[in-house]
């Protein structure tokens, strides 16, 4: 794979998302709408922190089913079926040059609306700078891998670029509903909390949490203080489920992704 | 190890089959085509030429048998082959919401030692549509732009998958031209179409695939020879059917055009000349005057048209 066709694919893209204004939506206008849900929350406690802290570090995780998973799904889809993909496919780029070029775009605007969130968090809502910045990137950067490769295996089992709305949904709102994002999990009985532990946001959310607040947001409710370097250890089940995401992202997408429409 | 024979070959076929399912698209077919060679496809719809193409441009794994470009598995070895091929698709899609000159600029991003952007506009024809949207364009202007893509990289072989369809009649000379340009220049062609008079205008040889087989295969007067050379007349008046004579074995076939009966005889084995001089020698003889003579050569729409109703029988 070479870093240069990679980074000329990504400004192919970035200038097509330009020019999409739907797909500009998804990407820029869901998110601010996202964040303007936070301010009436400032300052309610929740779960021992602010409200709008609490929901504003859910959305950091939850922006990657706009920015990356919905995106490349729209993406993919709609370019095997107008056989653009195909044409890509034609030149001498290799299938890596050509899908990495995509998953950057997507990881950039994600970066951007990450980096913007977090400035309003800290700015306009009281936050704090994160207590262990890298567990957070660490949290983020698996996110991405998790939701760029279900994302290739959506877009195989999506008919056309239309259908890509609804086939984007359980998966969009088991993300909202299913990982903490809104509310936190604690008031559920045990064995849906344990479902939720799987949906793959979840993980992200655990992680980001804990290494913005410095806290457990890991086992359940207390979310007990943690020293520089325990959120890790606090973290291991969350880095499992994302592995377990990410390696059954890969294999469905190993199967399910498709260069060339059905009936070419 | 790479021999000499397979080097010298630009594209080799041998034995290749593919199947869809059940369905066998290509069902066992070879070919070789020289070095700046034009090698023409031609067949009907669902004949193979374009899974026979996709292949060869490494879009689909081989089922049985080998296909080599510039001496490399165009599948397993894209990466090796791809830099040195340029492709035209049937049905490749554009990004339509770029200009002609933003896709021109892009592709030169994704390909090795390309021309300009000028250059390559210029051959699109497309120098007064650079800062059109390419959704704008006309089919065949299309066509044109990616006919220009595919030359983007000075491609050692070129692909090219129905390169005319949808052109007016000026577009598609223009498109011959250039296509005669690039042959001239030493690349390889593989093309398939529809029109025959573009194989023969442009091909060097070609092969005539019908239901996934090489039906006919050679230079343009290789295919058409012994496929139908052809003498017809009127049958004159005081003449029965059974009085009309053999022709080196070959008799005639009789038919009602426009209230004449037609006699015509296909002079495959002895040829248009052998048989039009029995026949003009016959004639003397029986002092009859043959009202309507023709005699004419098999044309690749004969070959082809017979090519396709031969198996719909």
């Amino acid at each position: 794979m070479n870093p240069a066709a990679v980074l000329r694919v990504a400004r192919l893209d970035l200038t097509l998302l330009w020019r999409n204004r739907t797909a500009l939506f998804t990407v820029v206008g869901l998110p601010v709408l996202f964040a303007g849900m936070l301010v009436p929350m400032r300052g309610q406690e929740i779960d021992g922190v602010d409200g709008a802290l609490l929901q504003g570090t859910g959305h950091l995780g939850f922006f990657l089913v706009f920015a990356v998973f919905m995106n490349l799904v729209n993406v993919f889809t709609a370019r095997r079926e107008d056989r653009t993909l195909k044409r890509l496919r034609g030149t001498a780029l290799t299938d890596a040059e050509i899908t990495g070029g995509s998953i950057l775009t997507a990881t950039a605007m994600y970066a951007v609306q990450a980096l913007a969130l977090l400035a309003v968090l800290g700015a306009a809502m009281g936050g704090r700078l994160p207590a262990d910045p890298v567990l957070v990137l660490a949290g983020l950067a698996g996110g991405v891998a998790v939701f760029a490769t279900l994302a290739f295996a959506v877009s195989g089992i999506t008919p056309n670029a239309e259908l890509a709305q609804l086939t984007v949904l359980p998966i969009m709102f088991g993300c909202m509903l299913g990982a903490g994002v809104m509310f936190p999990m604690d008031g559920l009985p045990e064995w849906l909390q344990r479902i939720c532990w799987f949906v793959p946001l979840s993980p992200v959310v655990e992680i980001v949490r804990t290494g913005y607040f410095g806290q457990d947001f890991v086992h359940g409710a207390g979310h007990a203080s943690l020293a520089f370097g325990e959120g890790w250890l606090a973290c291991v089940r969350s880095f499992l489920v994302l592995i377990f995401w990410a390696a059954l992202g890969r294999a469905l997408a190993t199967r399910w992704f498709r260069w060339e429409p059905r009936h070419a | 190890m790479e021999t000499n024979v397979e080097t010298s070959a630009a594209v080799r076929v041998d034995g290749l089959r593919q199947r869809y399912g059940d369905f066998e698209a290509v069902a066992g077919i070879s070919f070789d085509v020289a070095a700046g060679e034009l090698f023409a496809l031609l067949g009907t719809n669902g004949a193979g030429k374009t899974t026979t193409m996709e292949t060869l441009e490494g879009h689909r794994a081989v089922h049985e048998g080998t296909v080599r470009v510039l001496g490399h598995d165009p599948h397993r070895e894209r990466r090796r082959v791809r830099p040195r091929i340029g492709i035209m698709l049937q049905d490749g899609g554009f990004f339509a919401d770029l200009t002609v000159a933003e896709t021109v600029e892009h592709w030169r991003g994704f390909t090795p030692a390309a021309r300009g952007r000028d250059e390559a506009i210029g051959m699109a024809g497309l120098a007064e549509k650079a800062g059109v949207r390419v959704r704008q364009l006309s089919g065949g202007q299309k066509r044109r732009l990616d006919l220009a893509l595919a030359l983007l990289g000075r491609p050692a072989v070129l692909f090219l998958d129905e390169p005319t369809s949808g052109m007016d009649p000026e577009a598609r000379r223009e498109t011959w031209r250039t296509v005669r340009d690039v042959v001239a220049g030493g690349t390889t062609v593989l093309l398939t179409t529809h029109y025959l008079e573009e194989a023969e205008h442009l091909a060097d040889r070609l092969a005539i695939l019908h239901r996934g087989r090489i039906e006919a295969s050679g230079t343009v007067g290789e295919v058409v020879a012994g496929h139908g050379d052809r003498i017809t007349f009127r049958l004159p008046e005081r003449l029965r059917v059974a009085e009309l004579p053999e022709l080196s074995g070959a008799r005639a076939d009789i038919s009602v055009d426009g209230g004449h009966t037609v006699a015509t005889y296909t002079v495959n084995d002895v040829g248009l000349q052998a048989g039009l001089y029995a026949l003009l020698r016959w004639a003397d003889e029986q002092d009859v005057r043959l009202d309507g003579l023709r005699a004419r050569s098999a044309s690749l729409e004969d070959v082809f048209l017979r090519t396709a109703e031969g198996a719909t029988r």
